[in-house]
């Protein structure tokens, strides 16, 4: 057991310099513009109920019980909630992200879901990808008709093409080696597989309470030396991906169109210790980003995405399940943040939809539009017809991109 | 299709060959059938190998490269180790870099190569026999002189005998640069040859008017003890350090071409015989007087050996284990050995007898997989394309603590549950799990069935249930992966 440490610190390397000079010299494409796009897709449903935590409301506090959180202070679910205004805070995981809110460059964006309002995962992920509104609705995804339409190759920081990146327009793929870190709850999941096997099941415990005794090390380490915080961010790999596409994109001539995606959303249980943990992991994933793509962070916009929000109810297992309207961020030296986008229905129960999820009153497909035309000009016909098929009657979210108008103070 | 009928066809696959592909259960109809015809032919890597240079076109190469040292060395400038390029960076030796320019391409199409054949085989219980084979007479590449030769050694010494006469395996094998480099037998000399007694002369003078002695030649008794104790009769079977010392001198002069003399004469094979380094005399091996006949004086060794029946048990008892159980039923054992030796050493029917043994497909019949097992298995099961870079494969081997090529000792990597069941390995499973479905082409792929193509009856319901509850598709095949039966080959 000695050497896992060793294994992961070992993994962490390999992911520096020497890849990332194989992206090719793009020769410059004809598309005027020098902005960067990068989507970064949650899978699994992130709650977004529990990401901005909508305080203020006067249903949430009832229905949120033990994952309740205030910016007035700590509580069961966590430390306080950092205040961004009467009604919304943002966890407390999320630091660099209320920074960049202050400096008016995050913008949330709450009850956001996609046309499909279905509970499955990998039909709303679909939805989400394909930029129809249904699961079915194309076999390409939108991203990849994005780039046709500007000319642009994409790049994707995965190992395998997602549907968002699929489709006629060529689009280069970068991923680091292996994963760092075991998504948690695959391995709440194969917990209980294991259980059963008489000969694994001692060795696999065995496994997880050495990985418990791992994370407080690094835990420790991190809190004795607090400049060694990036490496710590080196050894996740959202935070490498970003990293990774941060230094892409901030390549002359590097991709305008980048998407990245992480997994272990699904917090059917034991909700609060998973999200502050991968809160944070994201929040500093992000910073990572933010660093990396510093030469061109004021001509950048990043949207992250999930494909569904949770019940606004909580459940038996102190955990939420999959709902409907859930919570994005529009994060970058572009954007117009500083201010909380999207409309809020209410928590109260007889605002809910179905009586149990956040009734989704953004279609997630206004705000890539809003991105796609402010951002990357592209133009309306196209993307009413080419990038989102059907969809004259979902209008772009205006204003995203800009300087925001007043900024927001400390 | 019947359910005993399905579980005997996971088995097959899964068991007996190297994992299903999706559609495998349905597509190889009678189990038993299927696997005996893998039996009939040479396994079919032969599309994957051809090109491969030969261990001849090696030891010319090798012969080359070091002139060109030597070369270098008369010159007195290259041959410096090359200037450190960066903080701690080591001198590199420079023979290792020469090395590393001359056959590191070699070196990657050889493991690409192997890595194609496991993860396209259409007779996967063919290949799983070679490697087998290749793990029974295991070599280990941090031993630099073999490392060239590890992978020839499969395909040209097990790759064509892996169906035929044991005997004709084990003569490929130990004539072989990478055995008689491996367990040092290229070096032994007779101490009463002609080559010691002009060495010893030569010795002597040099010696004269030093303190130190001359260092003797002699024979060395490496390969003749593994020879018995791991290729042929096996641990505790009843030789004695009398029989391995007799034996060493029998094979004294069992080497291969020197690179002067490759240089000089040019070679048309790997093995050479040198008479001038061959002990003379008579030899006792087993209480059987074997005439001083040069060569094949350790050949009719050899020959005895492979028809011993302590042979036979050893070999049959580690094919039954490999297959069947880590603690395979004795009678079957029994019956494997009996056929052995009927058939004179013919591989396959002992091999036909384990496929017709009912105690091949009970439920008692489980095995682990092993980490390259696991790996080829997802890498099947994923019907992933080997791209141009072994090194990600190789690198998650290596972690999992099965190196290609690499065992720890002569006698291989193990082969019982016990040595690959530990929290840290189950660990990196589970990791290895993520970064295989993560390379899975996922759209359209329905999970649940993808598991029950691969696994049929041996899919359990709680897995089905994780598998259903997963956040997205490459969650729900790292859970096939990850899952216990994907570990053990049922």
């Amino acid at each position: 057991m000695a050497n896992r440490r060793e294994f992961l610190t070992l993994l962490g390397l390999g992911v520096g310099a020497s890849t990332l000079t194989l992206w090719p010299s793009l020769t410059s494409a004809a598309t005027g513009g020098n902005t960067r796009l990068l989507v970064l897709m949650l899978r699994g449903g992130l709650d977004g109920v529990h990401a901005v935590p909508p305080y203020g409301d006067p249903g949430y506090t009832a229905l949120r019980g033990p994952l309740a959180l205030s910016p007035a202070g700590p509580t069961a679910a966590g430390a306080a909630a950092l205040k961004l205004d009467a009604t919304f805070a943002l966890h407390p995981s999320l630091g660099f992200l209320a920074g960049q809110y202050a400096l008016g460059r995050c913008l949330p964006i709450v009850a956001a879901a996609p046309p499909y309002w279905g509970r499955s995962h990998f039909e709303a992920q679909e939805c989400v990808e394909n930029g129809t509104d249904t699961p079915n609705g194309a076999e390409t995804g939108w991203l990849n008709r994005a780039a046709g339409a500007l000319h642009e190759h994409g790049l994707s920081v995965t190992s395998v093409t997602p549907l968002m990146m699929r489709g006629p327009s060529k689009i280069d793929s970068w991923s680091p080696p292996l994963p760092m870190h075991v998504n948690p709850i695959l391995l709440q999941r194969l917990e209980s597989l294991y259980a059963e096997d008489p000969r694994l099941a001692t060795a696999f415990a065995d496994a997880i309470a050495q990985q418990h005794v791992d994370a407080s090390i690094d835990r420790q380490m991190a809190a004795q030396a607090p400049g060694a915080a990036a490496p710590k961010v080196i050894g996740m790999r959202l935070g490498v991906m970003l990293r990774a596409a941060g230094t892409f994109m901030a390549r002359p001539g590097g991709p305008r169109i980048c998407f990245v995606e992480d997994y272990g959303w699904d917090t059917h249980a034991n909700q609060a210790p998973i999200l502050s943990r991968k809160l944070a992991e994201l929040d500093q994933a992000l910073a990572a980003l933010h660093d990396a793509a510093a030469p061109v962070w004021d001509r950048t916009a990043a949207v992250v995405v999930t494909e569904f929000g949770r019940t606004a109810r909580i459940n038996g297992t102190n955990g939420t399940d999959h709902g409907t309207g859930g919570a994005m961020f529009v994060l970058g030296g572009a954007v117009n943040g500083g201010r909380i986008g999207g409309e809020w229905p209410g928590m109260q129960p007889d605002r809910l939809y179905e009586n149990r999820d956040i009734h989704a009153t953004t279609d997630q497909r206004q705000v890539f539009k809003g991105l796609l035309g402010e951002h990357l000009g592209l133009s309306p016909a196209v993307l009413a017809t080419r990038i989102f098929p059907n969809s004259t009657r979902v209008p772009p979210l205006a204003g995203l991109i800009g300087t925001p108008a007043v900024r927001a103070l400390g | 299709m019947h359910s005993d009928r399905q579980r005997a066809a996971a088995s097959a696959v899964n068991r007996f060959g190297l994992g299903a592909r999706p559609g495998d259960l349905e597509r190889i109809g009678d189990p038993q059938t299927w696997l005996l015809a893998q039996i009939d032919h040479p396994a079919d890597g032969a599309v994957w190998l051809a090109g491969l240079p030969s261990s001849v076109d090696y030891l010319r190469r090798e012969a080359q490269l070091r002139r060109q040292l030597q070369e270098l060395r008369r010159e007195g400038t290259a041959v410096k180790p090359a200037a450190a390029t960066g903080p701690g960076a080591k001198p590199v030796n420079p023979f290792v870099r020469l090395y590393r320019r001359a056959f590191g391409e070699d070196l990657r199409q050889e493991a690409v190569a192997r890595w194609r054949i496991a993860a396209g085989t259409g007779t996967p219980f063919a290949e799983r026999l070679v490697r087998f084979w290749s793990n029974h007479f295991a070599v280990s590449v941090d031993k630099g002189p073999a490392r060239l030769y590890a992978a020839p050694l499969e395909r040209e010494a097990i790759r064509p005998h892996f169906a035929g006469r044991f005997l004709d395996m084990l003569l490929a094998v130990e004539t072989h640069p990478a055995m008689l480099r491996y367990l040092d037998q290229a070096q032994s000399v007779g101490p009463d040859s002609m080559l010691a007694m002009r060495a010893d002369r030569r010795l002597a003078r040099i010696a004269r008017g030093k303190d130190q002695p001359a260092r003797r030649l002699g024979i060395n008794e490496n390969l003749a003890r593994e020879i018995m104790e791991l290729h042929t009769l096996g641990a505790g079977s009843g030789y004695t350090q009398a029989d391995v010392t007799e034996f060493a001198r029998a094979l004294a002069g069992w080497s291969l071409p020197f690179p002067r003399q490759i240089e000089r004469d040019g070679i048309t094979s790997a093995f050479v015989y040198r008479p001038a380094a061959h002990e003379p005399g008579t030899r006792l091996v087993l209480g059987k007087r074997y005439p001083n006949t040069g060569f094949d004086q350790a050949r009719a060794i050899l020959a005895d050996l492979a028809a011993h029946p302590a042979t036979a048990r050893h070999l049959s008892f580690e094919l039954a284990r490999h297959f069947v159980a880590d603690d395979p039923p004795p009678p079957l054992v029994e019956r494997l050995a009996a056929v052995y030796r009927r058939a004179g050493g013919q591989l396959s029917a002992v091999y036909a007898e384990l496929i017709r043994a009912p105690e091949s497909w009970t439920q008692a019949a489980v095995k682990f997989r092993t980490p390259q097992d696991y790996v080829v298995a997802g890498l099947r099961a994923g019907s992933m394309r080997i791209g141009h870079r072994p090194q990600p494969y190789e690198g998650l081997l290596a972690r999992l603590g099965q190196p290609t090529f690499m065992p720890r000792s002569p006698a291989g990597f193990s082969d019982v549950a016990g040595d690959w069941i530990a929290p840290d390995a189950l660990w990196k499973r589970v990791q290895t799990a993520e970064a295989l479905a993560e390379r899975v082409p996922r759209a359209g792929l329905d999970p649940a069935s993808f598991a029950r193509a691969l696994l049929g009856p041996q899919l359990r319901a709680a897995t089905t249930a994780a598998i259903a509850r997963a956040e997205a598709r490459q969650q729900a095949i790292a859970i096939v992966f990850a899952s216990p039966e994907f570990q053990w080959r049922a």
